[in-house]
C-alpha cells in the first residue's frame, strides 16, 4: 500500500483558535481503498482536523495534498465537488424532511418529467436502511426518530453522495450493538468492494481494531504514533492515546443500608412502552438496556413529564405525579435527567455557565441573577467534572463533545436531586472522560441518590449497574444483578 | 445582550479576522445609522437641525413603545402581527368608553390597555395550548381586535379624545418647549424592557427558550408561560401605544394603520434581533428604531425626492436587513463531535 502515492495528505497542520493551539504540526495520509482510524481523548483535535479536510476551516497553517497536488478547499461544497464526504456527527440533518428526502438531500432522483422521483427515492432509501437493518417508514420526518436512525440517515446520505473520500466522525456513538456490526460490515464493504477511502473516527477502540488497516492517534493536538492494526493492541492504544496506563477503578460502591424507594413506576403504558414497573432505591444505580426501538429512552422522557403515558403512575419518594406533568414539576420533586441528544439539551452559542445555571436559576440568582454568583456556581462543578478546557465564559458549542457532555451532566450537581435519570451518560467519550462520568455517577449513588441509567451500550450499563433493567419492544424482557461475571454477550442475548 | 456578550467572550478565543468579522456583523446596524446620518446631513441641510432631530424622536415613538414589546416576542422566536389592530381597537374602547358611555378617566384607558394585554395572553394561549404558530393565531388575533374595533364605533371616527390620551400623546412636560410626554413614556418602555431582559431571571429565560425551546423544557423553564408572557406584554405594549397614538392624532380611528406592524418588525430587524430568538435585544432595537426614523425623515427632508419612491426605498433597505439578519443566524457555533 505505501508504495502507491497517498491519495490525500496533510502535512504540519497548525490550527489556532485565538490562544487555544487544537493542532500543532499534524500530519496524516491516506491512501485508496483504505480505512485510517483517528482516536485520541476528547479535544484531542480529531473533529478539528476533520474540518479542515472537509473544508469547514480554511484558515490553517500547513499543507494539503489531494491527489498529489497543493489545494486549500474553499467550502464544504468544494470539498463535495471533489470527493470528499464527512458525516458530521449531528450536524447535517433537516429535522422536518422525511428521512427519505434527508438521504437524497440536494439530489434527489428525478423522472423522465422532471419533477422528483419520489416513488424511487422512497424504495432506496427503504432497501438501504434495511440492509442496515432498520424497517422503517421513510416517509415519515426525520424528527420522529431516535438518534440512532438521524445519524444512521446521515451516514447513508454521505455514502450515496458517491464520495471516493468518506470521513465518519464518531458515526455510531448513537447506535446500538447490532447494528454497530451491520454498519462495520458496510463500511468494511464499501473499502474492499467499492475501493472508497475511508476515516474513521471513535471512541470504540474494538470498533476501530476491526475496520481500520491503519490507526492515527492524537494527544493535545499533536501527532501520537500511527500504526497498521493488525500490529497493535486495544492496550496499546489505550495508552497511547491517553500516555499513560489507564486506571480504570471507579470508586468502590459503599453499601447501602437502610432500603427506601426513591422512584417507583407502576404499570406505566405510552405509546412506546407498555406495562413498566420498576423500582428504584436510594444508593442504586440501575442500568435500562435496551436496543433501538426498545422504549427505554421514551421511558426516560416519560419519567420527566416529556412523554406522555395513558396509565399507570410514577411515584418518586412517596409523591405520585398527576398524569399531565411537565419537567418543571419533575424537577421540583428531585428529578433530573440528561438527554441522550445534547443538541436538544444544551445552548450551543451560549456560555458555558449559562448552561450550567439554567435550571437552578432561581436558587443561585434569585429573581436577578448576577454575573459573579452564576460564575461562582459553575465553575466548581466544571472542575469537578474536568471540563476542558475549563472556562465558564465561554460557549458550550466550542467545546468539544465529550466536554459538552460533562456539561450537560454537570449542571444538575450544583443542587443535587434525588433521582437522576440519565440517558446514554458517555455518549462519544474517550475512555478516560467515560470513566470520570461514570465515577460520577458512581458519587451520587454513594451519596445515596438513586441513578437510573438509559444506555444501549452494554459496556456502560455492566460499568456501574448494580441492577440491569433489560427492555425490548417496549416491555421489560428481563431483571438481574449485576454480579460482576456478567458478560457483553450474555446481556446482548437476553434481547 | 448575547451577541455582544457572546463576541466578547470569544474574543480570546479566536482568530483576529474572525472577530473583526464577527464585531462587524453585530456592530452592522451601527454603522449603518452613522452612515445614514452622514448621508443626510450632506443631503438635506434641515436634517440637522435639532427641531427635526426632536422631530425624529417624535416619530419614533410609538414604535419605539411597540418595538419594546416586540423585541420580547422576537427574542421568544415567536411573532405578533396584531400590533396595528390593538392600537387602533385601544383607541376605539377608550373614546367609546369615554364618550358614549360617560365613564370618567382612569377607567376607559386601563380597560383599553387591559382588553389589549387581555388579547395578547390570548395569542400566547392559543399559540401554547393549541400549538397555533404564533403567526397565524396573532393574524387571527389581529382579525379579532379590528373586527371589534369597527364593530364598537359602527365605523364612525371619534374626534373627542379623554384628557389622559392627550395628555400621553400630544401633551409636553415643563412648559410649551419641554419634552414631550409621548418620548417620555417610549423611553421608560425602553428602558424597563432592557432591564427586564439584560438583568432578571425572566429576561434570561427569555433569552434562553428562544434559543433552545426544548433546551430550556429541559432545564424546567415553563416555556409555555415565557411564550405567552411575551405575547402579553406586546399586547400590553399595544395598548399603551395605542393611546398614545390616539393622543397624537387627537382622534380615534377604527380604520387599522398596517404600516405599524410592518415597521415595528422592521425596525426592531433592522437592529439586529434575530428573527429566530434569542439573539438581539433592547439596545438593538433602539438602533434598529433610530435608523427607521432616520431613513424615513431623512427621505422627507430631501427636496428632490419622487415622494412615491419613499415606500420603495424604505422596502429595499428592510429586505437588506432582512438577508443580514438570516444570512448570520445560520453561522453560529454548532454542536460538535
Ligand atoms: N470554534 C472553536 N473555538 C474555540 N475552541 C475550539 C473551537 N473548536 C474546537 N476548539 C477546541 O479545540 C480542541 C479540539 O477540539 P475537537 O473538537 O477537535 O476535539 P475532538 O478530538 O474531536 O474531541 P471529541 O472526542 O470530544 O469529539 C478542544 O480543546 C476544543 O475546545
Ligand atoms: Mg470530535
Amino acid at each position: 500500500m505505501s508504495d502507491t502515492p497517498p491519495i490525500l495528505e496533510l502535512r504540519q497542520i497548525t490550527k489556532r483558535f485565538g490562544g487555544l493551539t487544537a493542532l500543532e504540526d499534524v500530519n496524516f495520509d491516506l491512501h485508496v481503498g483504505e480505512t485510517h482510524a483517528l482516536v485520541g481523548e476528547n479535544g484531542a483535535g480529531k473533529s478539528t482536523l476533520m474540518r479542515i479536510l472537509s473544508g469547514v476551516y480554511n484558515e490553517y497553517d500547513g499543507d494539503y495534498i489531494l491527489d498529489g497536488q497543493h489545494i486549500r478547499l474553499a467550502s464544504p461544497r468544494d470539498a463535495l465537488s471533489r470527493g470528499i464526504g464527512m458525516i458530521h456527527q449531528e450536524l447535517n440533518v433537516m429535522p422536518e424532511l422525511s428521512v427519505a428526502e434527508n438521504i437524497f438531500l440536494g439530489r434527489q432522483p428525478l423522472t423522465a418529467m422532471g419533477s422528483v422521483d419520489w416513488r424511487t427515492m422512497n424504495r432506496v432509501a427503504e432497501e438501504e436502511l434495511r440492509k442496515l437493518g432498520f424497517n422503517i417508514n421513510v416517509r415519515l420526518p426525520l424528527e420522529q426518530y431516535p438518534l440512532g436512525i438521524q445519524q444512521v440517515t446521515e451516514v447513508l446520505r454521505v455514502i450515496l453522495s458517491g464520495a471516493r473520500i468518506l470521513i465518519m466522525d464518531e458515526p455510531t456513538s448513537a447506535l446500538s450493538p447490532a447494528e454497530v456490526e451491520r454498519l462495520i460490515q458496510l463500511v468494511n464493504d464499501l473499502r474492499s468492494r467499492h475501493k472508497r477511502s475511508i476515516i474513521y473516527i471513535s471512541h470504540f477502540l474494538d470498533e476501530v481494531m476491526r475496520v481500520a488497516d491503519r490507526v492515527t492517534v492524537l494527544r493535545d493536538g499533536r501527532n501520537v504514533a500511527t500504526v497498521n492494526a493488525t500490529e497493535t493492541s486495544k492496550t496499546q492504544l489505550i495508552s497511547l492515546i491517553l500516555g499513560r496506563e489507564m486506571d480504570a477503578v471507579l470508586p468502590s460502591a459503599s453499601e447501602s443500608t437502610a432500603k427506601r424507594t426513591l422512584l417507583s413506576i407502576k404499570d406505566l403504558s405510552g405509546g412506546a412502552f407498555e406495562n413498566v414497573n420498576l423500582d428504584l432505591d436510594a444508593g442504586e444505580i440501575v442500568g435500562l438496556y435496551g436496543l433501538f426501538g426498545a422504549g427505554h429512552f421514551d421511558l426516560a422522557r416519560a419519567l420527566f413529564g416529556m412523554f406522555r403515558f395513558d396509565s399507570g403512575t410514577i411515584t418518586i419518594d412517596g409523591y405520585s405525579f398527576p398524569t399531565n406533568f411537565t419537567a418543571r414539576d419533575a424537577i421540583k420533586k428531585g428529578l433530573a435527567y440528561v438527554s441522550e441528544s445534547r443538541r436538544k439539551s444544551l445552548f450551543m452559542d451560549e456560555a458555558n455557565y449559562r448552561n450550567i445555571t439554567l435550571p437552578h436559576l432561581g436558587h443561585i440568582g434569585g429573581f436577578w441573577p448576577s454575573y459573579a454568583k452564576e460564575v461562582a456556581a459553575a465553575r466548581p462543578v466544571m472542575e469537578m467534572v474536568n471540563v476542558q478546557p475549563c472556562k465558564p465564559d465561554n460557549p458550550v458549542g466550542t467545546l468539544s463533545g465529550g466536554n459538552q457532555q460533562k456539561v450537560a451532566i454537570a449542571r444538575w450537581i450544583t443542587y443535587p436531586p434525588k433521582v437522576f435519570v440519565v440517558s446514554e451518560p458517555t455518549r462519544g467519550m474517550d475512555v478516560g472522560a467515560k470513566n470520570e462520568v461514570l465515577s460520577i455517577l458512581v458519587n451520587f449513588r454513594n451519596q445515596g441518590y438513586g441513578v437510573l441509567v438509559v444506555s444501549s451500550e452494554p459496556e456502560t450499563v455492566l460499568a456501574v449497574s448494580d441492577r440491569i433493567v433489560v427492555m425490548s419492544r417496549g416491555k421489560i424482557v428481563s431483571e438481574l444483578a449485576n454480579t460482576g461475571d456478567l458478560q457483553k454477550e450474555a446481556l446482548m442475548r437476553l434481547i | 445582550m448575547t451577541q455582544t456578550d457572546a463576541v466578547t467572550s470569544h474574543l480570546h478565543e479566536e482568530k483576529r479576522s474572525t472577530v473583526l468579522k464577527r464585531s462587524l456583523r453585530t456592530l452592522a446596524p451601527l454603522w449603518t445609522l452613522l452612515a445614514l446620518m452622514l448621508f443626510f446631513s450632506l443631503a438635506s441641510e434641515s436634517f440637522l437641525r435639532p427641531i427635526n432631530l426632536n422631530n425624529i424622536l417624535v416619530q419614533i415613538s410609538t414604535l419605539a413603545i411597540l418595538g419594546a414589546g416586540m423585541t420580547f416576542v422576537l427574542l421568544t422566536g415567536q411573532i405578533d402581527l396584531s400590533i396595528a389592530s390593538m392600537v387602533t381597537l385601544v383607541g376605539i374602547i377608550n373614546a367609546h368608553m369615554f364618550v358614549n358611555m360617560g365613564i370618567p378617566e382612569p377607567w376607559p384607558s386601563l380597560a383599553a390597555v387591559g382588553v389589549a394585554t387581555l388579547l395578547g395572553l390570548l395569542s400566547g394561549l392559543a399559540t401554547t395550548r393549541f400549538r397555533i404558530p404564533s403567526f397565524m393565531s396573532t393574524l387571527a388575533m389581529s382579525l379579532i381586535a379590528s373586527g371589534l374595533a369597527t364593530w364598537i364605533s359602527q365605523g364612525r371616527t371619534f374626534f373627542k379624545i379623554s384628557e389622559v390620551a392627550a395628555f400621553l400623546g400630544s401633551g409636553r412636560i415643563g412648559g410649551p418647549d419641554g419634552l414631550r410626554v409621548l418620548t417620555v413614556v417610549a423611553a421608560l418602555c425602553l428602558l424597563v424592557s432592557f432591564l427586564v431582559l439584560r438583568y432578571t431571571r425572566f429576561g434570561r429565560y427569555i433569552y434562553m427558550t428562544g434559543a433552545n425551546p426544548s433546551g430550556a423544557r429541559l432545564a424546567g423553564v415553563n416555556t409555555n408561560l415565557i411564550f405567552t408572557a411575551a405575547l402579553a406584554i406586546s399586547g400590553f405594549c399595544g395598548g399603551l401605544a395605542g393611546l398614545v397614538n390616539m393622543g397624537r392624532l387627537g382622534s380615534a380611528q377604527p380604520q387599522v394603520i398596517d404600516s405599524f406592524m410592518i415597521d415595528t418588525i422592521g425596525a426592531v430587524v433592522l437592529g439586529g434581533t434575530s428573527l429566530n430568538g434569542g439573539r438581539g435585544g433592547i439596545i438593538q432595537t433602539v438602533i434598529g428604531l433610530l435608523i427607521y426614523g432616520t431613513l424615513r425623515n431623512g427621505l422627507d427632508n430631501i427636496q428632490q425626492l419622487d415622494p412615491f419612491m419613499k415606500e420603495f426605498i424604505t422596502g429595499v433597505v428592510l429586505m437588506g436587513a432582512l438577508i443580514i439578519n438570516l444570512l448570520f443566524s445560520g453561522r453560529s457555533v454548532r454542536d460538535r463531535t
